[in-house]
Formats: structure tokens, sequence, C-alpha cells
């Protein structure tokens, strides 16, 4: 399984947590769902799928807390039979990420996930650039940056 | 031979300090009465936990009831006490013999030949050693001791019990194929085997589960700061197991029924990491 | 029949009044989250918990495979601590966190006495 990053600061943290937690496909992405870095998927359509359904999922629930006039939850988890989903944000230089994490049930654990998601986090505020402004995608780029990371995250 | 025992029977009952529970307890177990020459030994031994020549006879009466594992006990620490102690040498000669390492047995009885040179036992023993070996017409040892003389009888001796290399790694412990497991650390079998209580074997199939057990238990005890991992002992509904690492690079199972305490379990791995160290240091 | 949570913090107080035990904790094996807790200062209950279950669930595949059954007690020696474990059917963990001397018979018997609690 490969990992791949189009913000090689994410690269290592990534691979790191990866190793540690057992987790079985991992998208580090914006708010907006332009993804950073993933490991395991296979297709670029899966993780174009996958970042929007993990963004707008973080989005409902940050609307959610806000109609509860609550700071946004910090994770959301999903188990199923075989397969557990982890969502998270967490805050960078970068701005603030989002984190999915898919995770077999036989491999890890929901405790394991959230115990090195925490390191994930803390070694992704130290690799990312401090001063960088988070770069506002346009509509007219939009498909061609989509293009460029997915080429970048599948080895293109 | 019965007014012997009863002679001795009442020497020893009139006098319970006596040293002639020595005498009267290789008269039971050359009779075969094992379990009464068990209680004259074990009683002598609590009385004279000193003494090599009780724990022989202890060794002696425990091999004859194919308990080989105190057996080999009980002649090292016989071994401890008189590091020369000729019967000391011949049982664990034999008990090395029996799982097929030919060196380590010829080795015994070298050491035993020193201290006793005239023994014209021990020298037929290590010929037989020496010429024979297991699967060579070499010697199967009797449960090992005077009465039996296993490696001082002349007649021919079957191929020894275990004369597979992975035996080797475990010699002279009970349970070597069957309840001792060496890895390294990617999981492969370097020594031993594994049987379940129906008797299946089933080495492999707990092999592949055994390397991420140990690379999870270095991992916890790293992540909460707890040093280096020296053990994992568990108990089951069926069975008990100790898992150690020899080496940083090898892992070492031991699997016992329930009857087997976890203390008695802890020194048995402490015995079989000791006897896997040096099998992996001699094939490093 | 699970017994209500007052009853885990006491079961967890006999666990942590044993001489040489840093902590106990009650988890879910199947998580590894953090169901109770009695945790000295320093102990990360949450790296406890998620280490230990995944530890328990390596362990009992070996040991089915072994053919030993399911595991009822068990102890991680290390030099500076030791993990001892108490499974319950119910799929908790009754963990303790204790340093290396620990009577280990003794913590063996508060576990089980809290398991039996826990159910």
């Amino acid at each position: 399984m490969t990992t791949r990053a189009v913000e090689t600061w994410t690269l290592e943290p990534l691979v790191k947590f990866v190793k540690e937690a057992g987790a079985r496909l991992v998208l580090v992405m914006t708010s907006a769902g332009q993804v950073l870095a993933q490991h395991g998927f296979s297709r670029a359509v899966d993780v174009m799928s996958a970042a929007a359904l993990g963004a707008a999922i973080m989005a409902s629930t940050d609307e959610m807390a806000r109609e509860l006039r609550q700071p946004p939850f910090a994770a959301l988890n999903h188990q199923g039979e075989r397969h557990g989903i982890f969502l998270a944000g967490l805050a960078t230089g970068r701005g603030r990420l989002v984190a999915l994490v898919v995770y077999d049930l036989d491999v890890s654990s929901l405790g394991l996930v959230q115990l090195f998601f925490e390191q994930l986090a803390a070694d992704l505020q130290a690799a990312s650039p401090k001063d960088s402004v988070p770069k506002q995608v346009l509509a007219a780029d939009f498909e061609r940056q989509l293009s460029d990371s997915l080429n970048t995250l599948f080895g293109r | 031979m019965p007014d012997a025992i009863k002679t001795l029977s009442s020497q020893l009952a009139q006098d319970p300090d006596s040293l002639v529970f020595l005498r009267l307890g290789e008269l039971l177990r050359q009779k075969g009465q094992l379990d009464t020459a068990h209680r004259v030994a074990l009683t002598g031994l609590e009385r004279h936990p000193h003494l090599p020549d009780a724990h022989d006879l202890y060794a002696r009466i425990l091999a004859d009831k194919h308990d080989y594992e105190r057996a080999f006990d009980e002649w090292d620490m016989a071994l401890r006490i008189a590091p020369d102690h000729v019967g000391a040498l011949k049982g664990l000669a034999f008990l090395y013999f029996k799982v097929g390492d030919v060196q380590q047995a010829a080795a015994h009885l070298e050491a035993a030949q020193r201290a006793a040179p005239d023994d014209p036992g021990v020298a037929q023993a290590l010929a037989m050693a020496r010429g024979g070996g297991p699967g060579g017409g070499g010697a199967e040892a009797g449960a090992g001791g005077r009465g039996t003389e296993p490696l001082t009888e002349p007649e021919p001796i079957a191929p020894a019990a275990q004369p597979l290399e992975e035996a080797r790694v475990f010699a002279g412990l009970e349970g070597a194929q069957e309840g001792l497991l060496l890895l390294d650390a990617s999981g492969r079998v370097l020594g031993g085997a594994l049987k379940d209580p129906t008797g299946q074997d089933v080495t492999d199939a707990v092999a592949a589960y055994l390397a991420g057990v140990s690379q999870e238990a270095a991992r916890t005890v790293k992540l909460l700061g707890l040093g280096r991992w020296t053990g994992l002992a568990a108990e089951g509904t069926l069975g008990h197991v100790h898992l150690a690492p020899p080496t940083s690079d090898a892992l070492l199972l031991v699997v016992r029924d329930r009857a087997v305490p976890m203390g008695r379990l802890a020194i048995i791995a402490q015995r079989a990491a000791l006897a896997a160290r040096r099998w992996l240091e001699a094939h490093a | 029949m699970t017994a209500p949570a007052a009853a885990y913090g006491k079961a967890l107080d006999l666990i942590t009044r044993v001489r040489g035990v840093r902590g106990a904790m009650l988890v879910s094996a199947e998580d590894g989250i953090v169901v109770a807790e009695q945790l000295m200062e320093g102990i990360k209950g949450p790296a406890v918990s998620a280490l230990a279950a995944s530890l328990a669930t390596r362990l009992r595949r070996a040991m089915e495979a072994a053919g030993v059954g399911a595991s009822l007690f068990w102890h991680l020696q290390a030099e500076q601590g030791a993990l001892l474990v108490v499974p319950t059917p119910a799929g908790t963990l009754v963990v303790a966190v204790a340093e290396p001397d620990v009577n280990v018979g003794l913590v063996r018997l508060e576990l089980l006495r809290a398991a039996e609690v826990v159910g």
C-alpha cells in the first residue's frame, strides 16, 4: 500500500500514523475537501468521493455544533461489522485540516486510531509551514488543481 | 531384597535424619516401587537439601517416571552443589542423549570420565555415544540411573526419541516437540514444536500469530515507558502460556496444561530461554 | 447484568489498594476505549487502554491457535513495570498497571474479583 502526498511535509507524519494505527485508508485534506495526502487508495475516483463525503460530514457536524452553541466536535467514529471510519479535524500552520481514517477492526481499534491520531495531529502541526496562508482555490483553477493533485497522489 | 527394604525402612524410622534413605530410595526404585521411592527421596531431600546424592536419587526416580524436566532440574542442582558428581553428569548425559544432542551427552560423559576414570560404565557409554549417536545405532537411554544404567548398558539402544535438529535447541527440556517454540523476529520457526490438546501440530498457526503478539508487547511497554519487556504469561481455560524474548530478535513460547502452575511455567521458560540463547549464539 | 457505574469505582479501588499498583482501569476490549479508571498521575489512560486491548486481541488469537482456550488472566512483565489484565465474558478488560515487583498473586485475585463485579 502506498502513501503519497501533494504537500510533502504531510508525508512522514502520515506514514508513521498508518504504521502505528494500522489504518487501511487515510486522507488528509482541507475542510473544503482538497486532498493533501492519501494512503491506501488505488483509484482517483475513490479519493474524490471520499474527500467530498468526508468534508461534507465535517461541515454538517460543524453546523450542528454551531446550532448547539458549542465548539466543533473533535472527532466522529462510525463502526461497522468489519471496518471503522474515524473523521477528525486538526490544526496546522496550513490551517484546519481534516483526517479521514478507515480501519479494519481485525487489525486496529478506535482506541489505537485515537491514540495515534493525537500524535499525527502533533506531528503535522510541527511539520507544517508556519506562515503559509491557505490558498484559496478559485473555480477557474479547480479542475486543473484537482487533476494535478490526483496525478501526484497516484504517482502519475 | 524385600528384607533389605524392611531393614532399611526400620532404620530410617528410628533415625529419620539418617542417610539410609539413599539406599532405601534406590532399592525401591530398582524394584519399580516408584511412588514409594519418590516419597522416600523427597523426605530425604527435605532433610538434606544440600546433599548432591539426594538430588541424584530424586532425579533418577523422576527420570524413571518420565518426568525428564524435573529430573533435569535435580541433576542440574546436584552439579551446582558438586560439579564433578558422576551420577548427575551421567544423568544429564542421558537426558541430552534422549533428545538427540549427542555432543552434549558426550561432553557430560567426558566430564564424568575425568571425575571417575576407572568407571567402566562411563567409558562404555561414552564409546557408544561417540560411535553410535541417534539414528546410528546409538543409545536410547532407558530412564536414567544406576538401576537401569542407561548409558552404561551394553545392549543396543533404539534411536534417540527426538533426533531432529529442532529438538536440540531445547536439549534436556521436556516438551521440546510439543510445548516449546522458538521463533525469529519475523515469526519463522527456529526450533521446537507445538501441539494442541488433541495432539494436532499447531506450530505454524501459532507462529503466525506470535510475531504480532511480540510486536504489540514491545510497543506497549515502549509507549508506556516501562523499559524492555521481559515476559508475557497468560492463563487460558485449557492451558498456560509463557512468552519471552530470549534475545532482541527472537521469541520463545512455552505452553503447558493447566496443571503446571504459572510460577513453575516461568521457571521452565527461563531455562528454555537460556537454552535458546546458547543455541542462537552458537548458530549466529 | 452489568453493575452500576458506582460499583466500577469500588472495584477499581480494591485493585489500586494493592501495594505496587499504580492504576486500574476498565477497558472496552473491542474498542480499546477507557470505561472507568483510577490512575496515578503520569499514567496515560488512553494509551494503556488502546494498547492493552490490542495486545489482548493478538494474544487471544495466538492462544486459540495453540489450543489453550480463552485467556483468563495475563501479565506483561517489563523492566520498569507490569500490565496485569483479566478479560470478562462481557468484553471488558480489567487492567492494572503496576511496579515490576508487585505481588502478582494478590493483584490477580483483585482483578478477578473486579471482573465478577463488572460482569
